[in-house]
């Protein structure tokens, strides 16, 4: 406002104050960087002690006294009695990768039915499976252990898969959001033109959803590699090779050993964290797309 | 709720005229399933579905004739073990299991329920073709039965083994879980060595009472209501947080926005798990933040302003409540704030660009258009997803327990409930069950967080399912 009235009242001074000009613009970036240091501390604490030159917790310095690559190498290279990083992640791959491949095609299966088609039920059947989805989920894992346990798929990796996807049915929401906005009258033509709805879902809905079914795909791959819970419940075996990653990482940083391993859990997260966050670029767009299409279906 | 009972009374009305009507076969189906479809020429089809039934009784059999008979006490004879000095070896008697009998009792209820589904769907089914058959109508052989399986039907097969997958790993917990509840389950009754039974609901009002010998119910309100405001706490300071943030970023007066954006996200790219555990660890007794806070001073200073009691060498960050509570939040905005900065991001790049450039042709100010335009959008459209954020934030298990796995309370009744200050309802019954075996009162704390999470959606439901607006978009 003081803008305008120095126009008018004198044309030479048309610049705004200093203050506006330049102050504020520093002070807005010098905000910012203040929130991306504390954001990114945390960060830089778990790459740096990665590389330090001890195995257990410096708790006086951030940065550590020396440098070396030997977490990473006993990480990789040295599996021990506790540290057995490779078994780790090849199990957490194995488990990914088919739940991943189980959990996009029952997903995609269930919005499809939801969203494209029209049966006695289907809006009972939708408010019943989301009522289902807020039952804590803590409380069922004890059950389902014991469902396992009944089946004999209690410490195998086959019994995580099941689990992982078994129920991904549920998650139906986000993608049928996206479903409803492919045009109905597209269907209809293909149908008269003697299409299947298998080859509609196939041919058709499936091929124009590509990002939302990549954030699908990404998001079921990353389940497994997140959750440790689930995991330790049903994994009991003591030895390191049937665990993954996740569980491994977790037992780490336990009191017993988290003074001998502190730097090699930071070695083992600096690790886990460079092929995720790989698929989390390829994601972040997909992310922004569905969650706001998701959103506007409400 | 009215419309569901008129198609609930149409369901099984058409299924009495089926029976009503049908001729001799199809009434006969109700004893031998595939009998309607074989008198009406449909041989491979009769012969599945009665194959069906023959599995369904077989199955039933099984379960029933050992399970169900057992419920009611859910067994009486406990194990015994006996030891035989002359042969060496340990014999056990025929011992009843409680848990067994409990799951597959309720297994095969499950199965029960879909059988006769499935039995309804199939009386009304041979009708229909009957009917047709009258009417000199054209009867669908096997092959044109299985196009219409990807076809007309397609939502079956699509809605199939997920429904089974369903079934297998949530709906048959739940119901496991929920009748624990009535049960006294607990460390003192474990199958197979000890049995257990029904109370009925003695679990709940362990919950609600408090006594000197039972502090259940105090603790239960306590760490319900730190449940509720961390849940809103929680979802307020991260859902406003990220979208001041994505509005900051995005802002034509700020230089690299990409950039910035980058140092946010990258902390979303590291699982949750490693941060959590590690700024846990940071922030501990003898953490690095610690180190650095008495080296600087800082723990001399609080101490002198009595914010940190003089006996402590640390500041307790994660191991006194108040501390707890208060750093838990403030790192929970830290973990959720970048989540919450890019859906908003997305959001803001979408708003209709006509309304901004007509409110600034206006002489609305910056303040003014954030306020009266940007925010209303957003919260249209995000308003809903506040409660699924609450709910989410009720069930947040990783963040109070990784974060927590230090603190040890002092306070006599939460020991004496295994419960501490900073627990939710989720992690409280988590170490019930995990650790001591209390699979009775987690239940109960389980089917109590269920019905909270309803209650609360019931408030939006009508927003996630509404129908009418599925069209709009199509």
């Amino acid at each position: 406002m003081t803008n305008t009235k120095n126009i008018s009242d004198n044309p030479i001074v048309i610049k705004a104050p200093v203050s506006k000009r330049i102050v504020r613009p520093i002070l807005r970036h010098v905000w910012l960087a203040f929130l991306s240091f504390i954001w990114l501390l945390p960060i830089i604490w778990l790459f740096v002690t990665s590389l330090s030159g001890y195995s257990g917790i410096n708790t006086s310095h951030f940065f550590p006294e020396t440098w070396s690559l030997r977490n990473y190498k006993k990480l990789l290279f040295q599996p021990d009695t506790v540290a057995n990083f490779p078994a780790w992640f090849k199990n957490s791959m194995i488990i990914g990768i088919f739940t991943c491949l189980i959990s996009s095609i029952f997903v995609m299966m269930t919005a499809y039915a939801f969203s494209c088609m029209r049966f006695k039920g289907r809006k009972q059947l939708m408010s019943f499976s989301i009522t289902l989805g807020m039952f804590p989920g803590v409380l069922s894992m004890i059950a389902i252990y014991f469902v396992m346990k009944m089946i004999g798929l209690t410490n195998s990796i086959v019994g995580l898969i099941i689990i992982y996807s078994a129920g991904s049915g549920l998650g139906f929401l986000i993608l049928k959001g996206f479903f409803d906005t492919i045009s109905g009258s597209l269907r209809e033509s293909a149908k008269l033109d003697g299409a299947s709805e298998l080859t509609i879902f196939t041919k058709i809905v499936i091929p124009l959803s590509k990002p939302m079914i990549v954030y699908t795909v990404i998001n079921a791959f990353l389940t497994p590699w997140m959750d440790f819970v689930m995991a330790q419940l049903m994994i009991r075996s003591k030895d390191p090779r049937n665990w993954t990653v996740a569980m491994g990482l977790y037992n780490l940083v336990q009191k017993t050993l988290v003074g001998k391993y502190f730097s090699v859990f930071c070695a083992g997260g600096v690790m886990v964290a460079i092929p995720i966050s790989i698929l989390f670029v390829i994601m972040q767009k997909f992310y922004v797309e569905g969650i706001t299409a998701g959103g506007v279906k409400g | 709720m009215e419309e569901d009972k008129i198609s609930l009374r149409h369901y099984f009305s058409s299924f009495g005229t089926a029976v009503k009507n049908g001729n001799i076969f199809t009434r006969l189906s109700l004893i031998i399933m595939g009998l309607g479809h074989w008198a009406n020429g449909q041989i491979v089809k009769g012969c599945i579905v009665t194959a069906v039934e023959a599995i369904f009784i077989w199955v039933i059999s099984l379960i029933g004739g050992t399970y169900w008979p057992k419920l009611n006490t859910l067994g009486t004879v406990q194990r015994e073990e006996k030891f035989d000095p002359l042969t060496m070896t340990k014999t056990v008697n025929h011992f009843d299991n409680s848990l067994l009998i409990l799951l597959f009792s309720i297994v095969g209820i499950v199965i029960v329920f879909f059988f006769a589904i499935y039995y309804i769907y199939n009386i009304k089914q041979i009708y229909e073709v009957q009917k047709r058959k009258e009417a000199g109508l054209h009867v669908n052989t096997f092959k044109e039965d299985c196009r219409e399986m990807i076809n007309g039907k397609f939502f079956i097969t699509l809605l199939g083994l997920p429904t089974i997958g369903v079934i297998l790993v949530n709906v048959i917990p739940i119901i496991f879980m929920t009748c624990i509840g009535f049960t006294n389950y607990d460390i003192d009754h474990q199958p197979p060595t000890y049995l257990f039974t029904w109370v009925g609901l003695r679990n709940f009002k362990t919950l609600f009472t408090s006594s000197v010998s039972d502090s259940f119910g105090y603790v239960f309100i306590r760490i319900l209501i730190w449940t509720l405001i961390w849940a809103v706490v929680a979802t307020f300071t991260t859902f406003f947080g990220g979208i001041f943030l994505a509005k900051f970023i995005n802002d034509k007066r700020t230089k690299l926005p990409a950039m910035w954006r980058t140092f946010f996200v990258i902390t979303i790219a590291i699982p949750q798990f490693v941060t959590l555990l590690l700024v846990g660890k940071m922030f501990g007794n003898n953490g690095i933040v610690n180190g650095i806070c008495s080296q600087i001073g800082l723990t001399g200073f609080l101490q002198d302003i009595g914010l940190v009691s003089k006996g402590l060498g640390y500041i307790p960050f994660l191991s006194k409540p108040g501390w707890a509570h208060v750093m838990i939040i403030l790192i929970n905005i830290w973990v959720g704030v970048p989540f919450q900065m890019l859906s908003a991001t997305g959001l803001l790049m979408n708003i209709p660009t006509d309304q901004l450039e007509a409110a600034k042709i206006d002489g609305a100010s910056e303040r003014q258009i954030f306020w009266k335009i940007t925010m209303p959008y957003i919260m249209f459209v995000m308003g809903p997803s506040l409660v699924t954020s609450i709910i989410a934030n009720i069930n947040n298990f990783n963040v109070i327990y990784l974060l927590t796995t230090d603190f040890t309370t002092t306070n006599m009744k939460f020991a004496n409930s295994h419960g501490k200050e900073v627990d939710l309802l989720i992690t409280w019954l988590f170490n019930l069950t995990n650790n001591y075996s209390n699979f009775k009162m987690a239940s109960v704390i389980g089917i109590i967080t269920f019905v909270i999470c309803v209650a609360l959606t019931l408030l939006s439901f009508s927003k996630f399912v509404q129908g009418d607006r599925e069209e709009e978009f199509q």
